[in-house]
């Protein structure tokens, strides 16, 4: 079935995701897709459906009430997938790093391909990493990618809901 | 038959920007009841700006609270910190300030419009605002180096001046940006098939506005006069040629054309500003660590915008409260909601323009 992968190159579509960031690289993510830059000279549409995705654009650090929400969509998304995570504190945490209710990066929980740097993003940097996405997108097989961490109960130590124990890593779930 | 189904919109949808979950009980087509989950964003920035933080790297921390009102909510923090220090601000900051404060107004309204138009289904006119935001966007980069965190206020000032030429291009960019926007004004209240989508939908009448204590575009598309630049003296508004836009409708309509009249008022402002730039310094110096308490309010493209600090001398700050105008409008959102169809809330909900990542900090 190779040549299916030349229809996927000319006509990718995106998932957008915004695990807790700021607005600011979203917007510009919606700048991106606008006449000036015009993002959709590549084939690109934005989708709101994970089953149709071949690109997920992620922004912002994970906060705690959206990591469950970002594996889940991750899952959802039929091989082959990039995950392009856009501006910096996707990438590192940023200016979040340390702040109680955030994880310091999506790489934690689903693996990237493409990191995007800036505060916010500029549209330029955004294009320029979906062209990246495309080239990889070009030499993924079919071969199934799964996140680093999935959900199991809640777990109580005392009265305090305990957030260390409840995301673990595959295969160390029981 | 009278049978209940749960719609579920959220917390990941094709015409939201952040996200948010709107839990929808529907009569056949009618929503009857709503739920509403706001706090995906939340990420304890109130506790990191008293632990993590010094006081001086702040303003750049309260900014990426939300990135399409950034700049107010670190001109808040600024003004409040130099209330604290008792800083006397010559009238060139003050102006250089309203200046990119009214410059993001004008993005931000530019933004909402164009995400009602895309969520209403025409998708041709969210390209063409989305086309004539562009040079908004280039007149912000030009002035202080980026395109949406620009980190402009400093305590004690700006962190850039204007130069001359920049100040020619502001007047001649905002000169093009006007007949645009008058054509959009045209368009918005006689094309016919947007008055579909807008006329009569969504609507919350003037008492309802008062009862749940709405605020910004929402409250003056519904009547009440309400405004932080025309009650509050921290900014010189009044001598910029400020105007409060009050529309009567209440309606998805009424919002979009205060939006529009708003960014044709602040287009003027911002000519007035630049054309009668004061002389002096950009950037002063400042001295001691804040004490005390001070509070500030702003008007944001979204409302009014609450900072209240407190600091007892040390480089700590004790607490940094932030009350943001979308937090203040939900008990208004949901209470719009009911009655209406299914089909037009995406509609209903992107004229509200809300700021998830302002309520849940």
């Amino acid at each position: 079935m190779k040549w299916l992968a030349q229809f996927r190159k000319k006509s990718p579509w995106i998932l957008h995701y915004n695990a807790g960031s700021c607005n600011g690289c979203d917007i510009e993510i919606l700048a991106a897709l606008s006449p000036r830059f015009d993002l959709e000279r590549f084939g690109i549409v934005n989708t709101g459906n994970p089953k149709q995705t071949d690109i997920f654009l992620v922004t912002g650090p994970v906060t705690f009430h959206s990591r469950e929400r970002l594996v889940e969509l991750y899952s959802q998304i039929p091989e082959p997938k990039v995950v392009v995570a856009v501006g910096a504190c996707t990438s590192t945490g940023g200016v979040f790093r340390g702040m109680y209710n955030v994880e310091d990066g999506i790489d934690r929980y689903i693996p990237v391909d493409v990191y995007v740097p800036g505060c916010a993003a500029s549209p330029q940097l955004i294009i320029d990493g979906i062209v990246q996405a495309l080239s990889i997108l070009e030499k993924k097989n079919k071969a199934i990618e799964k996140p680093f961490r999935l959900f199991g109960g809640i777990k109580r130590i005392g009265k305090k809901i305990s957030r260390l124990t409840m995301a673990k890593r595959i295969g160390e779930e029981k | 038959m009278k049978k209940v189904i749960n719609i579920p919109l959220g917390s990941q949808h094709i015409s939201l920007l952040e996200p948010v979950r709107f839990q929808f009980k529907t009569h056949n087509e009618k929503i009857v009841e709503v739920g509403a989950d706001v706090g995906f964003v939340h990420r304890g920035i109130e506790r990191a700006c008293v632990t993590q933080f010094e006081w001086k790297k702040l303003p750049y921390v309260v900014a990426r609270v939300c990135g399409l009102c950034a700049i107010t909510h670190s001109l808040s923090f600024t003004l409040a910190v130099e209330k604290m220090l008792e800083f006397e601000s010559t009238r060139r900051i003050d102006y250089l300030r309203m200046l990119m404060v009214e410059l993001d107004r004008i993005h931000s309204h530019m933004l909402c419009l164009s995400h009602t138009a895309e969520n209403a289904g025409f998708e041709a006119m969210f390209m063409e605002v989305m086309a004539a935001r562009e040079p908004v966007m280039d007149l912000q980069e030009a002035i202080s180096g980026n395109r949406v965190q620009f980190d402009y206020i400093a305590i004690g000032g700006v962190h850039r001046d204007i130069s001359p030429e920049t100040a020619k291009e502001v007047v001649a960019t905002l000169d093009a940006l006007k007949p645009k926007i008058e054509r959009l004004l045209e368009e918005f209240s006689k094309n016919w098939s947007l008055s579909l989508k807008y006329r009569g939908v969504g609507m919350l009448t003037y008492e309802e506005a008062c009862i749940y204590n709405t605020l910004g575009p929402l409250a003056r598309a519904a009547g009440l006069r309400t405004d932080v630049r025309l009650e509050s003296s921290d900014l010189p508004y009044e001598e910029v040629g400020f105007e409060v836009v009050l529309e009567k409708g209440g309606d998805i309509h009424a919002r979009n054309m205060v939006r529009l009249y708003e960014i044709l008022n602040s287009i003027e402002m911002c000519k007035n500003i630049v054309q009668n730039l004061p002389e002096g310094e950009h950037l002063l110096k400042i001295k001691g660590k804040p004490k005390g308490e001070a509070i500030v309010r702003l008007e944001a493209p979204r409302g009014e915008l609450m900072y209240l600090v407190r600091g007892s001398g040390k480089n700590f700050l004790d607490r940094v409260r932030i009350k943001t105008p979308t937090f203040s409008g939900i008990p208004a959102m949901v209470e719009i909601f009911k009655g209406s169809e299914y089909a037009d809330a995406p509609a209903i909900l992107a004229s509200f323009d809300p700021c998830m990542s302002c309520t849940a900090k």
